[in-house]
């Protein structure tokens, strides 16, 4: 059984103009797959169709085997998304944030494996973006979900911050089998970490292992080089 | 004290408390879902349902809750399909609102002063029916924040997160809308309809300058909102003041302070 199933889907805001034309493409339990894709190419929108949030023009979404219209365990997901949009004099902190998805326990839990323990009771906004991403990762682990949705989490972060949060991703999908999807812009990251690379703009260009998608990436980008080395 | 002696100061200070805790309340809520302003555009179409109830033959405050909470979830439904911007629709229920109410006091005459009371407002002239409204109304808004709390917070962060998490977004906001409208009327009583949106807006700013935590800026909300009403009542009590402006006064003096010591602090 396949973790995420999207066969045929199509996609359009305005009835008019399609982001996404006949995207297909299979997950399986386990793997981590990094999806790239120039600005506007519908990534953001596909994450939008695999939560539900937007109901698909034409073709069908499964996850964990089941029609997304029927599928109703969203404990099973854990998602990190791009903007939180959140008002800047939003006052919770670590702790209380932790508290809204998951009980005692399991907030502890979290925290310990994350090493966030140590700034539990600071302002959420306070905060480096860094260690706010790493939050938006606790909150998303909070039920233990077997598919992690991630949009952009390493977006804005230093080096350090990237490295970071990519290694406990990895290990996240390597030591505990979760299957990890994620948006990035940062191809170097995806070709150094990702099971599977998804190439996408507006369909599928590429879907498969990383060495493979390097020739794609430079003409779906327009670069030239540097893109083996992590620099495009 | 002499103050708490009179029936009319007692019922004022209660109905102000359970006003101040309402505010203050749905304050935090409102500046944080980027509502703010509709304390503003809820109390002001709150007036074209007062003046309304006066021409029915109505009993005022009942009918004014439900017209103020129609009118909130109106905005709420035009606003949710992003046809028409929020700030925008809250401008147009402020004007019908006033319109409403010039319309009908133009046409109907002798309410001039009747209605007075109701722009300026005077909790030392609370009747034993407004509050007992006061009371349930309070009873509503209490329920409702401590059954929706962590719903309303996770929303207030991130309104992907909470659908994943199972919250029924339109729902929420449509229950916060009609929550809001009553503590606007119940406002109205307290400080009238000009000042009504202060109640909700200036505890609540004051509160997320310097609170250090979501429950501790809620709470203290409640105790700006709460001190406020109390100094209000006590100043217009001895010194022969307007208890809406007093209060006012009150919370304002104390978000000098508070953005005093924050700006000190930082």
């Amino acid at each position: 059984m396949y973790v995420i199933e999207v066969e045929d889907l199509y996609f359009s805001y305005d009835g008019k103009t399609n982001v996404l034309e006949g995207v297909s493409f299979k997950v399986g339990e386990g793997e981590f797959v990094g999806v790239v894709g120039p600005n506007g190419a519908g990534k953001t929108t596909l994450f939008k169709l695999l939560l539900s949030f937007l109901k698909p023009l034409r073709g069908s979404v499964k996850l964990f085997g089941k029609d997304i219209r029927h599928f109703r365990e969203w404990e099973r997901i854990g998602y990190v998304p791009q903007r939180l949009g959140v008002e800047q004099n939003f006052p919770a902190t670590v702790k209380e944030l932790l508290s809204l998805v998951a009980d005692r326990e399991r907030a502890k839990e979290i925290a310990e494996y994350l090493h966030i323990d140590f700034y539990i009771d600071q302002q959420f906004l306070k905060l480096s973006g860094g260690q706010q991403q790493l939050i938006l990762l606790g909150m998303a682990l909070a039920s233990n979900p077997q598919l992690l949705l991630l949009d952009e989490p390493t977006a804005g972060l230093d080096i350090h911050a990237q490295m970071h949060i990519t290694h406990i991703l990895r290990e996240l999908s390597s030591n505990e089998g979760k299957t990890v999807f994620m948006i990035s812009h940062d191809i170097g990251l995806v070709l150094k970490n990702a099971d599977k690379v998804l190439c996408l703009n507006r369909n599928v260009y590429y879907y498969g292992e990383p060495e493979g998608s390097v020739e794609v990436i430079e003409e779906l980008f327009g670069i030239s080089r540097g893109v083996r080395n992590g620099t495009p | 004290m002499e103050l708490l002696s009179y029936d009319f100061v007692q019922r004022g200070i209660l109905t102000g408390l359970m006003v101040g805790i309402s505010s203050a309340l749905a304050g935090v809520f409102l500046i944080l879902r980027r509502m703010a302003f509709l304390g503003a555009g809820l109390s002001h179409a709150a007036f074209g349902g007062i003046a309304l109830s006066m021409v029915l033959g109505v009993q005022p405050f009942l009918f004014t809750a439900f017209f103020t909470l129609l009118v909130g979830n109106l905005v709420q439904l035009v606003t949710s399909h992003r046809r028409v911007p929020g700030d925008a629709a809250i401008a147009l229920v402020f004007s019908g609102g006033v319109a409403l109410a010039v319309l009908i006091l133009g046409w109907v005459k002798g309410f001039g002063e009747y209605i007075f009371g109701y722009l300026f407002g005077n909790i030392l002239m609370v009747t034993r029916e407004e509050l007992l409204f006061t009371s349930l109304s309070f009873l509503i808004v209490l329920i409702f924040f401590s059954l929706s709390y962590k719903r309303l917070v996770l929303l207030s962060f991130s309104e992907e997160l909470a659908k994943l998490k199972g919250t029924n977004i339109a729902l929420m906001n449509h229950l916060l809308i009609s929550v809001s409208s009553l503590v606007i009327v119940l406002a109205i009583k307290a400080v009238g309809i000009i000042l009504a949106s202060s109640m909700i807006v200036i505890p609540s700013l004051t509160a997320l300058l310097i609170g250090r935590s979501f429950l501790s800026s809620v709470l203290i909300s409640v105790g700006v909102s709460v001190l406020s009403v109390l100094m209000g009542i006590v100043l217009a009590f001895y010194y022969d003041l307007p208890p809406s402006g007093a209060t006012v006064g009150a919370m304002i003096l104390l978000f000098s302070l508070a953005f005093l010591k924050k700006s000190l602090s930082s």
